[in-house]
């Protein structure tokens, strides 16, 4: 089992998303994170799937999803062709000074804004590889993270002819 | 041409007519008021008008399959629509071309549990080929020409369009017959060149070559080239059941089905190939067996098919060809035939003249005690019916009965529910392939079981003058599972006794059709040409015991080399 990441290009329709995740239900695939969003063609919404499975769980999924009328291109992102993307946000606690400081002194180490202080917490906004996400989350946990969202993966290829 | 102010139920008439549509099964309902109202006056488009649903699904299913075109059936909202979905998934699992209209309540209501209201768009996405629910009227002539672009090419399949009940009364101005399609949909049909010449190279150096004939080759119309390749290559075909006449059974190259019910040679033949030129199939669990070390475990695998999502799916395979299996035919036949002269009196082939008719000339003593009358019954019919006639099937006993003993000798004339096996298919199916070939004798294969989940259409026959024969292999049981549970569950028929069935006769009597008890075998020809004479259709009940197995059969679990209930087949 390893994570897959399928960005796929879809007609922009209603029910895209039924027919797309239907693909993954009705093999038992468990979808990790999923994107949807407008990109830079008309009419069409690009969706990026994370999943876990195996090499030829992902063959099959992949070629039944390019079976799909409404799905125009379905591309296998590997990690180390694809600059791949999450965004967290979360809410840590932080009463004392002395946790205040150190959360946002690694909060800076990492690259993470802070979007808001309040008296017993500090808010932060990471945008990160997935990993590297979970590595600043586990830390946080140490403070006690009252809130933690994330928008899920997304990714683009970065080798020639990936994503025309 | 110039735009045109019509009605979206217009829309889809003329749209129905400009797609070749001849015919149409369905019901009407509240919200296709408007779609019937236009029918009303149309002369082009014949309505049957079926009693059940799933009836007309499965009508515009055996339609499709006979005609190789796509069938049509409509249905209304909610109930409407639900009905369908057997008959739709049904067809959908074989590849079969259909297109169905369903209601659907105004756009203002949707989503608001109106009357007769399910999510039709939602509940038909996992059983269709693509599914649309119209939000526009003027969206119409694109969808309605999709619906069967989609339906009848690359790998064929089910295309459902809901119709809300505004969008077909709501009036819009449109260029009808649009030829645009969509940029997500294109099939693929022309097969790889440098793939193709792969396999040449393989097949002519094969000692044993040996084709695995799936429906793909008859929904490609390749049954010809079929014979020729296996004519020149000296090599064996075996079929699927859904590829069942894809080459003549009393052909000397033709092993006939292999598989769970098939015949004890063509299975041997794919344990023995050396390469297995795998054409139009999925290599369903019911073709291959569960062992697949004994799926043959010594040859080169080459698989045609026209849906890429089939290759390495359930085989893995050595050498893929994606396309239309007639293309990929004709190109492997061209280079095959510069490469090197016809093949004729090898060891193999001596062996499969052998194996040719092994099973036809396995008789049953119909004189001793329990004998199985079933598969004297079915060949009785393959003797009777001519070259053109088409047998549709039920399913459980009776189908594997007349998948085993049923000689078919032409493309789409045997008609079965191959993927989802589906009882209560054949009857309503035999209701489309008689009106796609009005010429032909159709003839149901039944068993009492299947035949009362649809019977009712028996109404539709008589109103519509539609003359097919159903033959019923009466046991009172449901026989195939009352098989497993004698071999495999100690005898314990739970609940597969069907007690007092009805009198069929009557039955078939009542609905105004022509009915006849068959209680001896040799009845069956005199009861047959009765039931053809009478100008009625017709209701054969046969009688046949409840021991009667369909032997031999690969057991649950088994490989292709293991099959059980052998100790009757002729050795060789």
């Amino acid at each position: 089992m390893q994570t897959h990441i399928i960005s796929l290009l879809v007609e922009d329709n209603p029910g895209v998303l039924t027919r797309m995740s239907g693909m993954f239900t009705q093999r038992g695939i468990n979808i990790t994170s999923l994107t949807v969003s407008p990109c830079e063609k008309e009419r069409l919404s690009r969706m990026t799937v994370a999943i876990e499975g195996s090499e030829s769980e992902l063959e099959m999924v992949r070629k039944q999803l390019s079976n799909l009328i409404e799905v125009i291109k379905v591309v296998d992102l590997k990690e180390s062709e694809a600059i791949i993307r999450d965004l967290c946000l979360l809410k840590v606690h932080a009463k004392d000074p002395e946790a205040r400081s150190e959360v946002m002194q690694l909060a800076e180490s990492y690259g993470a804004k802070i979007l808001d202080a309040a008296l017993d917490s500090v808010t932060l906004e990471l945008t990160e590889e997935p990993k590297k996400i979970d590595r600043f989350v586990d830390l946080m946990r140490h403070f006690g993270v009252k809130q933690l969202f994330r928008t899920g993966v997304t990714a683009i290829g970065i080798s020639a002819g990936v994503e025309k | 041409m110039a735009k045109q102010k019509l009605s979206g139920a217009e829309i889809v008439v003329e749209e129905l007519k400009t797609e070749g549509a001849e015919v149409a099964f369905g019901i009407p309902g509240g919200v296709l008021l408007d779609l019937y109202d236009v029918l009303y006056k149309e002369e082009t488009i014949r309505h049957i008008l079926m009693r059940h649903e799933q009836c007309a699904a499965h009508a515009a299913d055996g339609y499709a399959r006979v005609s190789g075109k796509a069938g049509v059936c409509i249905a209304t909202s909610g109930p409407g629509a639900t009905n369908l979905v057997t008959g739709l998934a049904n067809a959908n699992m074989d590849s079969s071309p259909v297109v169905a209209l369903t209601g659907q309540v105004p756009t203002s209501v949707i989503g608001t549990n109106a009357f007769q209201e399910a999510s039709t768009f939602t509940i038909t996405m996992p059983i269709t080929k693509h599914n649309f629910l119209v939000k526009r009227t003027e969206d119409l002539p694109k969808i309605i020409h999709n619906a069967f672009y989609i339906a009848n090419t690359g790998r064929k399949g089910v295309v459902l369009v809901d119709l809300p009940n505004d969008i077909l009364a709501g009036v819009a101005e449109v260029d009808l017959h649009p030829k645009e399609t969509f940029a997500g949909y294109k099939p693929n049909i022309k097969p790889n060149q440098v793939q193709i010449k792969r396999v040449v190279e393989i097949l002519a150096n094969a000692e044993r070559p040996l084709i695995l004939a799936g429906g793909g080759v008859i929904s490609a119309d390749a049954a010809a080239e079929l014979c020729h390749l296996a004519d020149f290559l000296g090599a064996p075909v075996v079929t699927t059941l859904m590829g069942k006449g894809a080459i003549p059974e009393n052909h000397p190259f033709c092993l006939g089905m292999a598989g769970m019910h098939g015949q004890l040679y063509a299975n041997r033949a794919i344990n023995e190939c050396d390469a297995l030129l795998a054409l139009g199939t999925r290599f369903s669990d019911r073709t291959t067996g569960w062992q697949l070390d004994q799926f043959a475990p010594d040859a080169t695998i080459i698989h045609v098919d026209i849906d890429t999502a089939e290759i390495n799916k359930n085989i893995q395979v050595d050498i893929p060809i994606v396309g239309d299996v007639k293309l990929a035919l004709s190109g492997i036949l061209k280079l095959l035939e510069k490469k090197r002269a016809k093949k004729s009196g090898s060891e193999w082939e001596k062996r499969i003249k052998k194996m040719h008719s092994a099973c036809d000339s396995c008789v049953e003593d119909i004189s001793r005690e329990g004998a199985s009358v079933s598969d004297i019954l079915i060949k009785e019919i393959s003797k009777i019916l001519d070259d053109d006639a088409i047998v549709t099937t039920e399913v459980g006993q009776c189908q594997m009965f007349a998948a085993h003993y049923y000689m078919t000798r032409k493309p789409r004339t045997f008609i079965s529910s191959g993927g989802l096996g589906t009882m209560g298919f054949g009857f309503p199916a035999a209701i489309g392939a008689k009106v796609a070939a009005p010429d032909k004798k159709v003839v149901d294969i039944a068993g009492d079981g299947s035949f009362l989940m649809t019977c009712q259409d028996l109404a539709t026959c008589v109103e519509n003058d539609i003359q097919v024969v159903v033959c019923i292999l009466d046991n009172r049981y449901l026989g195939m599972v009352r098989q497993w549970q004698e071999l495999f569950y100690e005898k314990k028929y739970a609940h597969t006794g069907l007690g007092i069935t009805p009198d069929f006769v009557k039955l078939a009597e009542a609905f105004g059709c022509y009915g006849e008890r068959v209680e001896k075998p040799e009845d069956l020809k005199d009861a047959l040409n009765n039931a053809f004479e009478s100008g009625k259709p017709a209701v054969l009940d046969m009688i046949v015991g409840k021991d009667d197995k369909i032997l031999p059969m690969i057991p649950p679990g088994g490989g292709i080399t293991g099959m059980i209930g052998t100790e009757r087949c002729k050795r060789i």
